[in-house]
């Protein structure tokens, strides 16, 4: 691109990719500094391959050249991700960071999209109302979001109906709609598409629920259930969480990067490209600096900057940069805990065919609809189901003590269990606290010579309360569908990094208890934007990422003028 | 047959353990027909290249340890007794050494699974040994709603790698 630029966009995921190509179709001149590659569609017609995408993450970052260490406590001093360093090649590639090269995280995404619920935005005043003050653990610093739902109910509609979600409204304006989530916050229409081909396991699944009383309805999933808007329709192939679509059913990012390139010529993607500065004087930002693919350095000019890097690395770089003055940056870091449930159907169910989307969900104690117990537990979660996607080297990591890993009996329990599997798991967050943040390890650097990010969380008592009391559901459940082998994930789970992460630039109207405002803007750098999860003020017990594509778009609106 | 890195007895012993691991029975070929072995053998002249080390020092030190406790190479140990060393590695039983052993079983133990049930353009997973035994139809294009049915047996499925898929698509254009 030649002549001034208008703005960087820094990480090309599911918020750089929409505010990217949204500022050039309205003709600013973007320069999009991508990590990874720049893909085109001939990358995934061959990614039906466990060993490729799952054992050794090809499109994932690596401990090795973007290292990111962990420490339960101050005490204690941090190591690169235990769980994920796979210097032997034995790590999990599950929890680490997203995907990235162009699309980012959307690439490899499962596709859940959810709206979060009106009681979510304010969950402070929520809990407070409900129980006291005294209630919140100690330590906590859960806090009201600056925006309600009715500010982003319009960008939802547009994400379910510009991208394409497929779904079953349950509520439209107040209205309840059978077949759809009678709890869900009342929508303006339903979605574009019905929901996405159900999975086999699926049918047991709600019939069991609904004798139990609960309300199951379909997961709603940015997954083409028909031809949408040049997108074909899924082929429930089996191979979509942790792998590329293979015909562009799946929503990615990487399509409306693709397309504003070739159609506006006003966006310029430079894959390779790692930043590792945000240059700034005075309070105003004045562009990056970055690696390119040769290790040279290159500074670039723009009177906008706006990073999408992820919660993780959006606030090393803010940290890098010098651009913490109330000290807020990469606090009150939030991590979801699944609390794993798996199990063994009677009857086959194939559970490798088709999204592991392809079933329902139950909303019945989700958020402020937690019943009154005697745990203390604050918030609830949906109950979410993981029908399809299971492959084989995934599933045997997966085997449980009980399980023979080798030997005959291990070939006869996989012979006869395989396509047999099912999965419940549920979404509960950490509670924002002192406890938990980022920072710069002291000590170790990437390959570049920049300092890694050091996480500091764990896992605490209230934590496992609240996912235990869920698992005695899961439990219920699973009794119901008439399954009589299953094994639970530990409520205190190794991992403290998932694709989730959330909270690390904290947006406020208070310039003195957040980092940016609720378009994005860093308080203390005008023209600076710290744009995804990491604005949340808190995380709710849904997926994150349609709200992250909600609230790129509002921050595409406001960076047009439209609002 | 000529190996990527491992020499022949390197081979035998890789070769031995993975038998162990996934064995073959009368009616259920196992990791010796899947040519596990020959993936592991490929993935250290490939991808694992920095293990080259490690493998061949590992396995030097798992015959040692056979010889000790059993008094023969693992190659030469009836099944019984290999099945034991095996379970005592992985079990962390292997006094001073129980740390490096188990580690050293994960890392084996990792690669014959991938080998065994891998997508066999890598090397292993010969004729759909892995999938046929789990009733994995490999890689598909995609599955039909009839197919999406409780019940419905996969086997009836033709199992299909990468490479099939590829040359499919492209006999059809």
């Amino acid at each position: 691109m030649k002549g001034k630029i208008d703005a960087i966009v820094v990480g090309l995921g599911a918020a750089g990719g929409i505010i990217a190509s949204e500022l050039a179709r309205a003709g600013m001149k973007v320069v999009a500094l991508e990590k990874g590659a720049f893909y085109q569609p001939s990358d995934f017609l061959t990614k039906f391959d466990e060993i490729r995408y799952y054992c050794r993450s090809a499109i994932v970052p690596h401990m090795k050249s973007d290292p990111i260490t962990w420490r339960p406590n101050k005490k204690t001093k941090a190591q690169i991700l235990p769980w994920a360093s796979n210097t032997l090649g034995l790590g999990d590639p599950f929890q680490i960071p997203p995907s990235i090269g162009t699309g980012g995280g959307t690439l490899i995404w499962g596709g859940a999209a959810f709206r979060f619920r009106e009681a979510d935005f304010r969950m402070r005043s929520t809990i407070i109302e409900r129980f006291s003050e005294k209630a919140l653990p100690e330590g906590t610093t859960v806090v009201d979001w600056p925006i309600d739902y009715k500010t982003l109910e319009p960008y939802y509609d547009r994400v379910e109906w510009e991208l394409g979600v497929s779904g079953k409204a349950g509520n439209i304006n107040n209205q309840i709609v059978d077949g759809g989530n009678p709890f869900e916050a009342p929508r303006s229409r339903d979605y574009p598409m019905p929901p996405i081909q159900r999975s086999a396991a699926d049918r047991l699944f709600v019939e069991a629920a609904k004798r139990l009383g609960f309300h199951p309805f379909p997961t709603p999933t940015a997954i083409a259930s028909v031809d949408y808007k040049g997108r074909k329709a899924c082929t429930n192939c089996g191979f979509c969480h942790g792998f590329p679509c293979h015909i562009g059913a799946k929503v990615s990012t990487y399509d409306l990067v693709k397309a504003a390139v070739e159609e506006t010529g006003n966006l310029e993607v430079r894959p390779f490209s790692r930043v590792f500065r945000i240059n700034h004087k005075t309070g105003k930002v004045k562009g990056v600096s970055y690696f390119d693919v040769d290790g040279k350095v290159v500074d670039l000019e723009a009177p906008i900057v706006i990073l999408a890097c992820y919660a993780l690395e959006n606030a090393r770089l803010l940290l890098v940069s010098g651009i913490n003055e109330n000290g807020q940056v990469g606090k009150h870091l939030m991590v979801h805990n699944y609390g794993w449930f798996t199990g063994v159907l009677p009857d086959f169910v194939n559970s490798f065919m088709g999204s592991l989307q392809s079933g329902s969900v139950i909303d019945d104690y989700t958020s402020e609809l937690i019943p009154d117990n005697d745990e203390g537990v604050l918030w609830g979660s949906p109950i979410n189901t993981w029908t399809g996607d299971f492959q084989p080297i995934e599933t045997i990591r997966g085997l449980p003590p009980h399980v023979p890993r080798w030997g005959r009996e291990f070939k006869r329990w996989m012979s006869e269990n395989f396509r047999r599997l099912f999965r419940m798991y549920s979404q509960h967050s950490t509670l924002p606290s002192h406890q938990n943040y980022v920072d710069l390890d002291p000590e170790v650097k990437d390959p570049f010579g920049q300092p890694a990010l050091r996480i500091t969380h764990d896992w605490t008592e209230y934590d496992a309360k609240a996912v235990e009391f869920f698992m005695k559901i899961k439990r219920e459940i699973a009794r119901e569908m008439g399954m009589k082998e299953w094994w639970e994930d530990s409520p205190t789970p190794k991992y403290h990094v998932t694709v989730h992460d959330a909270g690390t630039h904290r947006m406020g109207l208070d310039p003195k208890t957040s980092v940016v405002n609720p378009f994005g803007e860093v308080h203390e750098c005008k023209g600076l934007y710290a744009v995804g999860g990491g604005q949340f003020p808190t995380l709710p017990s849904y997926n994150p990422t349609e709200t992250i594509f909600a609230l790129a778009y509002m921050t595409s609106d406001h960076l047009l003028g439209r609002i | 047959m000529s190996y990527m890195f491992f020499n022949e007895e390197e081979m035998r012993l890789v070769q031995a353990i993975c038998e162990r691991l996934i064995p073959s029975e009368s009616d259920s070929p196992g990791a010796k027909e899947a040519q596990a072995h020959v993936y592991i053998d490929n993935v250290l002249a490939g991808y694992f290249h920095h293990l080259q080390k490690y493998y061949r020092q590992r396995l030097q030190d798992f015959d040692r340890l056979s010889v000790q406790w059993y008094g023969a190479p693992f190659t030469q140990l009836p099944a019984n007794c290999q099945d034991e060393m095996l379970r005592r590695i992985e079990l962390g039983q292997a006094g001073e050494e129980a740390e490096k052993m188990k580690t050293f079983f994960e890392v084996i133990y990792e690669h014959t699974i991938e080998g065994t049930f891998g997508d066999p353009i890598y090397g292993g997973n010969r004729d759909f040994v892995g999938w046929k035994m789990i009733g994995f139809p490999g890689a598909q294009w995609g599955y039909s709603s009839d197919q999406m049915q409780p019940g419905y047996d996969s086997r009836q499925i033709e199992i299909l790698s990468v490479a099939d898929l590829v040359r499919k698509r492209k006999e059809a254009q």
